[in-house]
């Protein structure tokens, strides 16, 4: 589903990855950890376009991100992604948010989006939320109308970068549900969090970046409990 | 002399004449104004070196010479020239020039105010730039905006009055006439401060209103 080939990617002389290498499957859920600045978020970021790729190959659901005649907007839509500050268009209404792109860029018909919408709202357990602002709502709320409207475009992948770092203790685990049910039914996800919980139950794969390197990479178990790097067990007697 | 306003009572109508031109120049230079200033922020926004320094420098100046200067530099400054334009074109000229530097700075300072979030969630949805501007930015950008666009508006119909000293017939200039005739020098400007208070004012709390009701999120 997703394949990465020794990805650069440098800003100015920064270089942020230096050479990522990854295959992720169909319905695989492979969380990224690592410390700040490690290069996680861009790492992400790539795999959407949000950033251009300096260097090496990445293939999303058959689109080559190298292919210069590649329609950006398609892989985009094939691909959703969950920011950690949420980023709902504050002046539409929580139904509006969902229904924007499907409407606007898919171009579907306003009934046929307008139902799935509702769908997914009750999904993600705020149906009756569909017409408020999303400034009314929590931000356990408002990260669930994300991911909702992320999910309106049908997407083969789901990007959650940090979803719940910037969440209140009490509103985490309503989202950390919504993932999870989104995992058993067998989305494709890549998720940056710090989440051990979440990873340790849901996750297929624990990735561990470290100054834009993959350090280690393992199913759950292993590197929870028996890294074998240095680096990922210093990260983790830190976090844990 | 004490203070009396029956000898103003016949030239209410003059006033009031005055105040509609102050509000109709007003409204016209704001109106071009705000074209202009959004094609300068445009043009300062832009990736063309060129025309980024022109906007800024056309910016710069304008916040660095006094409104009245550039009034006279038209009125009189361009006779020279053989351009002779009436006081209203010139007022008109002047007040455009100056709000539209103002308006480019106001754009500006709200569009960069837009969270940086909004147009990446946009682009992650798979939407275009002009689809991202539409949708996720225009709406927040113009809130951001609200506010100071009302408020130059204000600034502009008080600047208005330096086009008194070119004999455009607005209120402060039909102030200075009463004034002559008259003699009654305190509570004729006294009026006239009322009037542009009042407006003023209404502006103000219209705007407030108005914000509130336009954006309800
Ligand atoms: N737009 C950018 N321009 C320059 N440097 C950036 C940019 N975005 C991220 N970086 C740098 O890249 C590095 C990795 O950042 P990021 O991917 O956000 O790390 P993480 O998500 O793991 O905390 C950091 O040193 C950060 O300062
Ligand atoms: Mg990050």
């Amino acid at each position: 589903m997703i394949t990465v080939k020794d990805l650069h990617k440098s800003y100015g002389k920064l270089e942020v990855l230096k050479g990522i290498s990854c295959e992720i499957d169909a319905s695989q859920v492979v969380c990224v950890i690592g410390p700040s600045g490690s290069g996680k978020s861009t790492f992400l970021r790539c795999l959407n376009l949000l950033e251009s790729i300096t260097s090496g190959t990445v293939v999303i659901n058959g689109h080559d991100l190298g292919d210069r005649k590649l329609n950006t907007s398609a892989v985009r839509q094939d691909v959703g992604m969950v920011f950690q500050q949420f980023n709902l268009f504050p002046h539409m209404k929580v139904l509006e948010n969902i229904m924007i792109a499907p409407v606007k860029v898919a171009k579907k018909p306003k009934a046929v989006t307008r139902e799935k919408a509702l769908e997914l709202l009750d999904k993600v357990g705020l149906a009756s939320k569909a017409d408020v602002y999303p400034s009314a709502l929590s931000g356990g709320q408002q990260q669930r109308v994300a991911i909702a409207r992320a999910l309106a475009m049908d997407p083969t992948v789901m990007l959650f970068d940090e979803p719940t770092s910037a969440l209140d203790p009490e509103t985490v685990g309503d989202v950390l549900q919504v993932m999870k049910r989104l995992a058993e039914e067998g989305m494709t996800m890549v998720v940056v969090s710090h989440e051990m919980g979440f990873a340790r139950e849901v996750a297929d794969r624990v990735i561990f970046m470290d100054g834009g390197v993959i350090v280690e990479d393992g199913n759950p178990a292993e590197i929870f409990d028996n890294p074998k790097e240095a680096r990922t067990q210093a990260f983790l007697s830190r976090v844990s | 002399m004490t203070w009396y306003l029956g000898d103003l009572i016949p030239y209410m109508p003059l006033l009031l004449q005055g105040l509609w031109i102050s509000i109709y120049i007003s409204v016209l230079s704001f109106v071009f104004g705000s074209v202009l200033g959004l094609f300068a922020y445009l043009a300062k926004a832009s990736r063309w070196r060129v025309l980024r320094g022109i906007s800024g420098a056309y910016i710069e100046v304008v916040r660095n010479v006094p409104l009245l200067v550039v009034l006279y530099l038209i009125y009189f400054g361009l006779t020279q020239f053989g351009v002779n334009l009436d006081p209203l074109w010139s007022t008109l000229i002047a007040l455009t020039i100056n709000n539209g530097a103002y308006v480019a700075e106001i754009l500006r300072a709200g569009f960069e105010a837009v969270p940086k979030g909004l147009r990446e969630a946009a682009h992650a949805l798979g939407m275009n730039s002009a689809q991202t501007f539409r949708y996720a930015i225009l709406v927040p950008g113009i809130r951001n905006v609200f506010p100071a666009m009302t408020n130059q508006f204000i600034l502009l119909f008080l600047f208005s009055s330096v086009a008194s000293v070119i004999a455009l017939p607005e209120l402060t200039n039909q102030l200075l006439r009463v004034n002559s005739e008259t003699l009654r020098t305190f509570e004729v400007f006294t009026v006239g401060a009322l009037l542009y208070y009042v407006v003023s004012s209404v502006l103000a709390i219209g705007s407030r209103l108005g914000e509130k009701r336009l954006f309800r999120w």
